[in-house]
């Protein structure tokens, strides 16, 4: 070889090189960057909370104060009552606001005996208040003035430490809390997840491999199918947004049949469902081609009718194909938002419901990112969650092909 | 083109197919050109000459698999027993069940052995697995597989050999008790050993049924076969009692094939 050959060879290899280098690399800087933020915050208490804090008012049964001593193992910026038993701790919630976490509750302070104080059903139900929980605020009797006073931040006091000076100071006994649960957890978002993967399946599963089995086994082989299957494949090319408005105006009116008025998961269900015909189609018609003609023939000089072949021969032995087909339907489902945001709506849902809207995780993401505080750590505490469902999906669809390839080589 | 009266009168059993001036289109090209023939019943007929002569076509037009094909188109008639099973009447299904077929390479279901031969009385609808088990089991020893598969009849049918599976797909085709099993080259896929059992196989069973067979090899038509008939180009040159048409051909392109002048 010239030295010029030589040289341009080498230039080429290194341009490729170089190229699976940058995508490597940013896909490793991806992940490395989730996961530096997102890690501390994933925990198993935020996979399995509600995401909006409830608020809870109740009234303290034996508010006399005693003597408590300070545990050894408390952190040195927990502030602790010596006369109530009681550890609070400066912190930010998940909506970057200033609050103050129980941190520390001694097993017989006054706050462990307590009764709901919110008028309704449940006033005077006992209440068991936990620690990690975020005290609003304190009422208790003041010696100062004769009468009840709140302390915290719905006294004056901004901090941790002012609040307990002043319930050391100034109280003759306590009487009542207000506080909020942590919140900032996905479990709502991870729910309706589900459900939406289990109606976007029911919906677009039965019709997609009912399309493809008529598509590749049934339809005439002319320019019609072609043009039909054509068409089916260029909706996979329309950007998911469009689907959305698609099914905010068209589907909107189906739903409206059942009763259901609003965004909701089954209107979402159904606009996922038209997404992923394509998808699904598309892998059936690709499982079916793998089936042997063979078989058919087989089949038919047994004297089976066409559909007899499709249900007992050339559909059982596409299930691993059709299998693959709902495994990247359930990554599309949980990786798509543009679509949902029009049909589910934007607002987090911790109870969803079919008739209700909701986010999935990929919207619960947007959710927080876009209000006035970002609050990226959930967000990607969120994306590790999404970016590790999705790995398994991927995996499960490697083995599964696999076996399908295999399968018709023994 | 051929003399068909000698070989009518020579069998008092009766024709089960009888072909009247039959075309076959696959598009544009013309696979048989006015073929008229008459299949004996009760007898070994094998169909030979080399690729591409429409051997395989006609052998496809009596359980009408052609049908799958797509831009073929067939004028003439082909009747069995008396009826054109290419009236609009026919019931494409039933004839299937009648006219049982063997193909080249052993295609069994990927189910278990059990399943293979049950397949065809299911599809009819029977479900009753005293009938199954007995009619799997009766196959299956007419097909001479039973001892080797009645330990395992719930096994995956691809464990088999290929000579076993062959054997698995004539099984299946037997369980319907059809009047014709037409096999087209049963043997181009499996070794001598498995060859020599299928071919014993024929022989045995053609005391029941009415088999056409097409075959590349021309010691398997002269062995096994009882009427022989050439193909060459979609034109049916020479049928006749097979050791007529080996031993004295009326045509000398039959000659010149059977002699291996060419093939």
């Amino acid at each position: 070889m010239s030295s010029r050959r030589k040289f341009a060879d080498a230039v080429r290899t290194a341009v490729t090189w170089l190229s699976t280098s940058i995508s490597v690399f940013v896909l490793a800087a991806i992940f490395v960057f989730v996961f530096s933020r997102g890690w501390k915050t994933l925990n198993w208490e935020i996979l399995t909370s509600d995401y909006h804090p409830k608020n809870i008012m109740a009234n303290v049964v034996d508010g006399e104060p005693g003597q408590f001593a300070r545990p050894d193992d408390l952190p040195a910026d927990a502030v602790f009552s010596e006369r109530y038993g009681f550890a609070l701790t400066d912190a930010v919630d998940h909506q970057k606001e200033k609050q103050m976490v129980l941190t520390y509750i001694a097993d017989d302070s006054p706050l462990t005996a307590a009764v709901n104080a919110a008028s309704g059903p449940t006033r005077g139900d006992p209440i068991t208040i936990t620690e990690d929980v975020q005290i609003q605020r304190i009422d208790y009797m003041s010696i100062e003035r004769g009468r009840k006073s709140p302390a915290g931040f719905m006294g004056s006091q901004q901090t941790a430490a002012e609040t307990i000076e002043r319930l050391e100071a100034d109280g003759e006994s306590l009487i009542g809390f207000y506080y909020q649960s942590a919140g900032g957890g996905m479990m709502g978002s991870l729910l309706a997840t589900l459900m939406l993967i289990g109606l976007t399946l029911a919906i677009a599963l039965p019709l997609g491999v009912s399309a493809a089995v008529y598509l590749h086994e049934l339809a005439p082989k002319n320019r019609v199918t072609a043009i039909l299957r054509s068409l089916i494949e260029m909706l996979s090319g329309v950007p998911s947004i469009v689907f959305g408005l698609m099914g905010m105006t068209l589907l909107f009116s189906v739903t409206a049949l059942f009763g259901i008025t609003t965004q909701s998961i089954l209107l979402g269900a159904m606009t996922l469902a038209v997404i992923l015909f394509p998808v699904i189609i598309r892998q059936t018609e690709e499982a079916l081609l793998v089936v042997p003609d063979g078989l058919r023939m087989a089949s038919l000089s047994l004297g089976s009718s066409r559909t007899q072949m499709i249900f007992r021969v050339i559909l059982p032995n596409a299930v691993p194909g059709i299998l693959t087909a709902t495994l990247l339907s359930i990554s599309r489902v949980i990786g798509e938002s543009a679509a949902l945001i029009y049909t589910m709506g934007v607002a987090i849902n911790d109870k969803p419901e079919i008739g209700r809207g909701g986010t999935t995780l990929a919207v619960q993401i947007w959710t927080v990112m876009t209000g006035e505080q970002p609050n990226f750590e959930l967000a990607t505490a969120i994306s590790i969650v999404i970016l590790i469902i999705v790995l398994i999906l991927n995996v499960s669809v490697k083995l599964v092909s696999a076996r399908l390839n295999r399968k018709w080589r023994t | 083109m051929q003399d068909t009266t000698a070989f009518l009168a020579a069998d008092p059993a009766g024709n089960i197919f009888e072909v009247a001036d039959l075309d076959v289109y696959y598009d544009k090209f013309q696979a048989l050109k006015k073929v008229t023939i008459d299949i004996p019943a009760n007898e070994v007929t094998a169909f030979i000459g080399p690729s591409g002569c429409g051997k395989s076509t006609l052998l496809r037009c009596f359980n009408r698999m052609n049908d799958l094909i797509e831009g073929c188109r067939i004028d003439g008639t082909i009747r069995m027993e008396g009826t054109d099973i290419y009236d609009r009447q026919t019931d494409v299904v039933k004839l299937r069940t009648e006219v049982g077929m063997v193909f080249q390479a052993p295609n069994p279901f990927p189910m278990s052995i059990f399943d293979n031969v049950a397949y065809g009385l299911r599809c009819q609808g029977i479900r009753d697995m005293k009938i199954l088990r007995r009619v799997v089991e009766e196959s299956l020893k007419k097909a001479a597989l039973w001892e080797e598969a009645k330990d395992h009849l719930h096994r995956n049918a691809l464990k088999l050999s290929g000579g076993q599976q062959q054997r698995l797909c004539i099984a299946r085709a037997i369980a319907l008790e059809p009047k014709v099993i037409l096999m087209d080259e049963p043997t181009s896929a499996l070794d001598p050993i498995a060859t020599a059992h299928i071919e014993d196989l024929i022989e045995d069973l053609k005391k029941q049924y009415t088999i056409i067979i097409v075959t590349h090899s021309m010691s398997q038509a002269a062995r096994i076969s009882d009427k022989t008939a050439f193909f060459l180009l979609g034109d049916l040159v020479e049928v006749g009692e097979t050791s007529e048409v080996f031993h004295v051909p009326r045509d000398t392109r039959t000659e010149d094939y059977i002699s291996g002048k060419f093939g």
